[in-house]
């Protein structure tokens, strides 16, 4: 089972009674509890800790993006991509990923993947995302056109890959003259594909038929056999089986020398599962950005939200998984036998997290648990 | 006397409509909240004039209509419909989004209808203030926002006093939905649209809450500076629902108004 790293690169860096007089951390709370000065050494920071990931021995990097919120400031997949194609120089770049429905130009967002494919040398894993609804509000984008504008934004990206430019595009959202990007991967025909899920059996489905990697995160155990079922089913409509290298899942671990020390660090990850979600229904999913049946499965597939959840019952349900080495390499080997995943994205670093921690669980995880689950 | 319900096919999409009363035709087209039916001001106007009260495409029980991408788009289609229902030359009276449509409409074809009602329409851009954004609020604050005060409106119970069955959930959806694709961007008005409001002389009639939290009084006093030959009708007291907050004193105005001489 292959491991990869992954951080959100928060910005923590105000009194939490601050954000609490807001309905939201997103959307509502001011900018003005953003500080430059913090940010720019903690973009430093996250970047070393990426790197560092890749020399411990990391099979990927992860990155993603998310708006108007303190949970996340990486702003842009992309650029960050670009500077890690650049300063590590094994691990794959896990783009996880780049927000589609709300990208008005789907042409110039080929162009980019396919430099950071080049400069690279093909380490691009292009995943594609919906979104929540917070990117939408921050985009202004139509939320009732969020799946379809998804769809179109996927099919011109893979055409401009794939197809030999120059050619016209006139579809509902996308209209353009003239596509012929003067920069196509490197990978051929395009970088792998993966797509996120949370709680959409259309996009399980539409993942299968297409043969991408598909990783739900942070969902029960039995919710993820659920959503593969339905890749599953996708797969099968064209005639394909899946097997483990077809799935992912995400969880929150941080390992330490002492148990205590893990433990310690893994309360971090409070901060992401209550605090940051925090906010009325409508930030998160405006009228019209779920059909029915994704809305009906979201309730099934969530009947408590993590924010209810004691740091116990988070640790019991393996959504953060906090130990020294050797309980990390049982914990995940658990993981893996449960859902027959192929990858494992680990989210390692949260809220205040120190450097040194961060740093410490890096090496140890390079040193013992990678090596461990290299193998199976 | 009992309104009738209807199914009028337009463009491939079955419109479901209430139609009732006696007299020259008033369209009445509603507003996001979707098609309350025969409350008690249409019992009132429907003594005079024949009402005509069409769902809108998207909205309750009429066609799906996802290929519609804004209010223009259904302006055209409510020309079409007020043909193929002959309708001949109605007055039509529109409220909140439906006002809009109503300002569209007559903005393309002002000889299609007779005389105008807008009550708190979108469409404009306010010059002070902002139009609430409405998808931003869960329904029940939302429901708060849109009116004066719940206490002084005749059929609160009626309309709001239980809790809605599944169904109407459904519909309540389906209805924001189709809202959002109409209106989301840019939000709630046409910036073109104040261009054309100065073709459209028919007679008409503005009528705004004095304490509307949702769309601006401001905007009022555009249109009526816009429009060729408006009047501003103020209700205090009232919010963004003048039709169901004053019913009788909405009744009385919308009755005078169709009813009384055409200003010179």
């Amino acid at each position: 089972m292959k491991l990869y790293y992954f951080s959100e690169m928060p910005h923590h860096e105000f009194p939490d009674e601050e954000g609490a007089k807001y309905p939201s951390l997103r959307l509502d709370f001011p900018n003005r509890f953003f500080s430059p000065e913090k940010a720019r050494a903690n973009y430093q920071r996250y970047l070393d800790e990426y790197e560092f990931a890749d020399r411990a021995g990391f099979d990927g990097l992860m990155i993603n993006e998310h708006h108007s919120t303190p949970s996340c400031v990486n702003v842009s997949v992309n650029m960050t991509a670009g500077i890690l194609a650049r300063t590590t120089t094994r691990a794959k770049l896990l783009i996880l990923g780049n927000i589609l429905p709300i990208e008005d130009n789907p042409v110039r967002m080929a162009e980019q993947l396919a430099m950071a494919d080049l400069i690279s040398g093909g380490r691009v894993l292009s995943g594609f995302v919906r979104g929540t609804g917070v990117e939408t509000w921050w985009a202004n984008s139509n939320p009732v056109h969020n799946r379809e504008r998804f769809e179109e934004c996927h099919d011109l990206i893979l055409k401009a890959w794939t197809t030999p430019g120059p050619f016209r595009w006139e579809g509902r959202h996308y209209h353009f003259r003239h596509v012929n990007p003067w920069c196509v991967p490197l990978q051929k025909p395009h970088p792998p594909i993966w797509i996120p899920g949370t709680a959409s059996p259309e996009t399980a489905v539409w993942a299968g038929r297409r043969g991408y990697t598909y990783v739900p995160f942070l969902v029960p155990f039995d919710v993820a056999r659920e959503l593969f079922d339905y890749y599953r089913q996708g797969a099968a409509e064209v005639g394909r089986t899946a097997g483990p290298d077809d799935f992912g899942f995400l969880i929150c671990a941080v390992t330490a020398d002492t148990k205590a020390k893990a433990l310690e660090a893994g309360r971090h990850f409070m901060w992401r599962m209550g605090p940051t979600l925090r906010g009325p229904v409508e930030y998160f999913s405006p009228v019209g950005m779920r059909s029915r049946a994704g809305t009906q499965f979201a309730m099934r597939a969530r009947p408590r939200s993590l924010a209810t959840m004691s740091y116990d019952e988070l640790l019991d349900g393996h959504y953060i998984i906090a130990g020294t080495p050797d309980e990390v390499i049982d914990r995940f080997a658990h993981v893996r036998r449960e859902l027959g995943i192929g990858h494992l994205l680990l989210e390692a670093q949260e809220s205040r997290m120190d450097h040194p921690t961060t740093m410490r669980s890096i090496e140890l995880m390079g040193a013992k648990v990678i090596p461990a689950m290299a193998t199976g | 006397m009992r309104p009738r319900e209807q199914t009028i096919s337009v463009g491939g999409i079955d419109v479901h409509a209430w139609t009732g009363g006696q007299g020259e035709p008033l369209m009445v087209l509603h507003g996001a909240g979707g098609n309350r039916g025969w409350t008690r001001w249409v019992e009132q106007v429907a003594q005079r004039f024949t009402v005509w009260a069409p769902t809108h495409p998207g909205f309750g029980r009429s066609g799906d209509a996802p290929w519609m991408e804004s209010i223009d788009d259904l302006a055209r289609f409510y020309l079409w419909l007020i043909d193929a229902a002959g309708l001949g030359r109605p007055h039509v009276l529109g409220h909140s989004i439906g006002g809009w449509v109503a300002a569209e409409l007559a903005t393309m074809s002002p000889r299609s209808i007779d005389r105008l009602v807008l009550v708190a329409p979108g469409g404009l851009k306010p010059e002070r203030g902002e139009i609430l954004d409405i998808f931003y609020h869960p329904p029940a604050e939302l429901r708060t926002l849109s009116v004066h005060d719940p206490a002084t409106i005749p059929e609160w119970d009626e309309l709001f006093g239980r809790a809605p069955t599944a169904a109407e959930l459904e519909t309540a959806v389906r209805n924001q939905e189709m809202t959002a694709r109409l209106t989301w961007k840019p939000y709630m008005h046409n910036p073109r649209l104040a261009r054309f409001l100065p073709r459209v002389t028919n007679p008409a009639l503005i009528v705004w809450g004095r304490e509307d939290r949702v769309v601006p009084l401001d905007c009022g006093e555009q249109y009526r500076r816009l429009l060729g030959n408006a009047t501003l009708s103020v209700l205090e007291k009232c919010g963004h629902l003048p039709p169901i907050e004053q019913p009788d004193t909405f009744a009385r105005l919308v009755i005078d108004f169709l009813r009384g001489p055409i200003r010179p």
